[in-house]
């Protein structure tokens, strides 16, 4: 293995920058997709009424 | 045994044939550690596994459970998964009692060599946070997987075993350190052997939530899982990194680690730093997520801000180990690095406190009324308040001041025992009662006593370490007006001597709140059921009760 | 686009690769380099290894938990330099299985205690610190004195050493009991072989005072007594190749 130190540098000065904030676009758009709000919504609301044993058939 | 009779006769056949595996590795470790302190682990996992064999044989004929069992969730290693986490809190706080006194009133070692600072230091870390934390974060996990994906465990054998696994690998790392068996990785201590079990359990618990998610009723995973995921996920994978090391033979406890120098330096605080991050916080945060909304009776105020924190957090965190190592040998891009994401960590820091407190807006009424639901939000305030300081103490320049002293001991303190220990009671207290099914606690009016012992607990602690931190950090840099250093070592040890008495103080308030708390757990388990005796116990009938589904 | 969405909610699995992406770049891409480092930072040719009685030395001051109050790693920052000595570099614990840098002082730093006492103070700072320092807070250590020290297993821990990239001869695996013993018995025959290995610079007298004996005492106060100096460059640059 003969990797260079300041190709390890650059790769992570450059791709981890860029990975960065595509992630962040990736997490923004799919957090604030109109059509997951429902779903979201649904879930947040979803533990509070729970009865005490597993849903059964649904699959 | 209780336990064993909610296992089908196959699940005893397994268990008594990994019992015996597991014996004869003891067995082995035993026979090839002979000259060595591993000897000692070897014969601790055979009465282990002799103990359990036993156990199951005790309960192998009783009748098997039918069907109906799969109509309820399987809440036994819930049930024993917090009854382990108090003891282990017991136990862990009064070693972290003891050697705080250590450092006031250095002899109370009594002359032996187990007892001295070095060696139940790490007894009080791996104590509260592998034993408290983690046995609470297993058994909370078990609960909330299964109600928020509305299914039940896939088997009972497995859980239990991951359970009781978890609590061997605890009581081998716990006796280790007194035996003088240590890798000496700051929360990574226990050896390659006891490292090596703990992998193995780890990929069943794994298999686990896999399993359970995959025969989830509800289409979307509710968050909480996520984050109870990322803990398991990242904490295998550094758990496996940092533990890399060449034994010195099959019959020896010791190893070496893999890495030397400043590569182990980067590789153990990458570690240490996402120990906190993942392990103290991730999971914890997947418990406020599930108890505090259901305590609360609130759906969380923003589903959506605790998914952008949850990918903060998971992306943020991993980059920042490297500001424990400012101004060392570590080069300087990686120093930079560190800090500038552990200040950009503070965003979904907040955002996860910020969606915590504005959930209970409408509901402050109960916070008020409710000890259980104040702890949570107490947890979340010291949540903020301790990722602000870690942010700040992220900067290199106040980092050469904190650095080495016990300004850091405050600050990881005000998170394990203000953010940490504070939602786990929270999640604890909620849960005995739902889980045990009974109407409350044994007494509300002691949850709220513990709540008190906590708090003041907290503040006199951290206060006491903010304190002798910042005035030791000081001292050690101060020069007089000839230009030379104005303290000697020993100044500084001086003046922190009223510091370490009252964090010893600090430190035995919040071990009463502790034990306060085990008595009225075991209390609550004990005491059958009450069908509404009036006047029996008033504080009882005063306090609202919260119950799942209000 | 939004069928990647779909999926990852769906499937457990799918959130599962996501974390682990996520969470594994970020070290990956901040400890990757650090493995190439060689390439950058100082060297040191006359950097020596522990000797075998220097290793147990390590390995009780790791049994014992020092590291957890005392660090081995100066800052680059002037009172240290001026409290403690010339800052730590990064070659002088390249042969460290595991690094004791160390996050804390409680007691001060030990990066370059190695000559600083007399054997007979540490000695007697063991047995009793508050016999030396009133005011320590240390823990007493008296029984490292009459602890006959284990040295059957020597051999195996300098192979484990070579194993993870310490460059021990195999020489000095198989002499490592006797170099054990004789860099604490100065009258011993054994002291010829011990120095030819490790250079004539070796330490070698009885740390403890008792030549008779190899106790814990004499590894862990030969160990405290290298500290800082099995190499000199970082009190003399110019014997620095790299730079």
């Amino acid at each position: 293995m003969t990797v260079e130190h300041d190709t390890l540098l650059w790769l992570s000065k450059s791709i981890g920058l860029f990975y960065l904030i595509g992630l962040s676009v990736a997490v923004m758009v799919y957090v604030y997709w109109p059509s997951n709000k429902k779903r979201f919504d649904r879930a947040a609301s979803a533990i509070l009424h729970d009865e005490d044993r597993p849903t059964e058939g649904v699959k | 045994m209780q336990v064993i009779a909610t296992l089908t006769r196959s699940e005893r056949q397994w268990a008594l044939i990994i019992l015996l595996v597991l014996f004869a590795l003891g067995l082995a470790l035993m026979a090839a550690g002979r000259n060595d302190p591993l000897a000692g682990h070897g014969a601790l996992v055979m009465i282990a596994a002799l103990a359990a064999i036993f156990a199951v044989i005790s309960g192998y004929f009783t009748p098997e459970p039918g069907d109906e069992r799969l109509d309820h969730y399987y809440d036994e290693p819930s049930k024993i998964g917090l009854v382990l986490a108090m003891a282990w809190a017991a136990v862990g706080m009064f070693f972290g009692v003891w050697v705080a006194a250590l450092l006031a009133w250095p002899d109370l070692t009594f002359d032996a060599g187990w007892a001295s600072f070095g060696r139940i230091r790490p007894v009080h870390t791996t104590g509260v946070i592998f034993g408290f934390g983690g046995n609470a974060l297993i058994a909370t996990s078990f609960y909330v997987m299964q109600r928020t994906s509305r299914a039940r465990l896939p088997d009972q054998l497995s859980p239990l075993f991951v359970l009781f696994g978890y609590n061997l690998f605890c009581l081998l790392a716990v006796s280790g350190y007194m035996m003088g068996i240590t890798q000496s990785k700051e929360y990574a201590e226990p050896e390659w052997y006891a490292d090596i079990w703990l992998v193995v359990v780890w990929v069943v618990y794994f298999v686990i939530y896999l399993r359970t998610l995959a025969r989830r009723n509800e289409p979307h995973i509710y968050v909480a899982n996520w984050y109870y995921l990322a803990f398991i996920l990242v904490v295998a994978m550094l758990h496996i990194v940092n533990n890399l090391a060449v034994p010195v033979s099959f019959g020896s406890a010791k190893s070496y680690s893999l890495f030397s120098g400043v590569q182990d330096a980067m590789t153990q605080w990458w570690y240490g730093h996402n120990a906190v991050a993942f392990f103290l916080t991730s999971g914890f945060l997947g418990m406020l997520y599930y108890y505090m909304p259901k305590r609360a009776g609130r759906p969380i105020y923003s589903y959506r801000m605790s998914i952008i924190s949850f990918w903060g957090i998971t992306f943020f965190y991993m980059w920042a180990g490297s500001h424990h190592l400012h101004y060392t040998a570590l080069p300087q891009w990686v120093q930079s690095l560190g800090m500038t994401f552990s200040i950009m960590l503070l965003i979904p820091s907040w955002v996860s406190a910020g969606n915590a407190l504005m959930t209970l807006n409408g509901a402050w009424h109960k916070v008020r009324d409710d000890a259980v639901l104040r702890f949570m939000m107490v947890a979340a305030v010291f949540y903020g308040l301790t990722t602000f300081e870690g942010s700040f103490m992220a900067i290199r320049t106040v980092n050469s001041l904190s650095h080495y002293t016990d300004w850091t001991i405050g600050h990881v303190h005000a998170g394990t025992l203000g953010w940490v220990s504070m939602i786990t009671f929270g999640a604890i207290y909620a849960s005995v009662p739902w889980l045990w099914k009974r109407p409350a606690m044994y007494s509300t009016q002691l949850v709220e006593t513990h709540f008190w012992f906590a708090i003041a607990g907290t503040i006199v602690y951290v206060f006491a370490m903010w304190n002798s931190g910042i005035i030791q950090g000081l001292m050690w840099r101060t020069y007089n007006d000839s230009g030379t250093l104005a303290y000697s070592f020993v100044d500084s040890l001086i003046a922190m001597h009223p510091y370490y008495i009252a964090r010893t103080v600090g430190g035995l308030l919040f071990l009463t709140g502790t034990l306060v708390g085990c008595y009225n757990v075991w209390m609550t388990i004990r005491t059958a059921p009450r069908t509404s005796t009036t006047g029996a116990e008033p504080a009882l009938a005063e306090q609202p009760l919260l119950q799942p589904g209000e | 686009m939004f069928g990647f969405h779909y999926r990852l909610e769906r499937k457990a699995i799918g959130l599962v690769l996501g974390i682990i992406f996520v969470a594994s770049i970020g070290g990956i891409f901040e400890i990757a380099p650090l493995f190439t480092i060689h390439q950058t930072v100082e060297d040191a040719p006359n950097m020596r290894v522990y000797t075998p009685l220097e290793l147990a030395g390590r390995n009780i001051y790791t049994r014992e938990g020092c590291y957890a109050c005392h660090s081995q790693m100066i800052r680059t920052l002037r009172d240290e330099v001026e409290r403690y000595g010339p800052y730590s570099l990064a070659v002088e614990s390249k042969y460290d299985h595991p690094m004791l840098w160390g996050s804390k002082r409680t007691g001060p730093d030990l990066a370059r205690i190695g000559g600083k006492y007399s054997d007979e103070w540490h000695v007697a700072h063991l047995i009793n610190p508050r016999d030396v320092v009133p005011e320590s807070i240390m823990p007493r250590y008296n029984w490292l004195s009459h602890t006959a020290l284990r040295t059957d297993d020597l051999s195996a821990h300098l192979r484990a050493q070579r194993a993870v990239g310490v460059p021990y001869t195999d020489e000095m695996i198989a002499n490592a009991a006797a170099d054990a013993a004789a860099q604490s018995a100065p009258e011993s025959p054994l002291v010829e072989g011990l120095t030819k290995r490790y250079g004539e610079a070796t330490t070698v007298r009885s740390f403890d005072g008792n030549p008779a004996e190899l106790t814990e005492m004499d590894a862990l106060i030969a160990y405290l007594q290298i500290l800082g100096r099995l190499t000199d460059v970082a009190t003399h640059p110019a014997s620095a190749a790299g730079e």
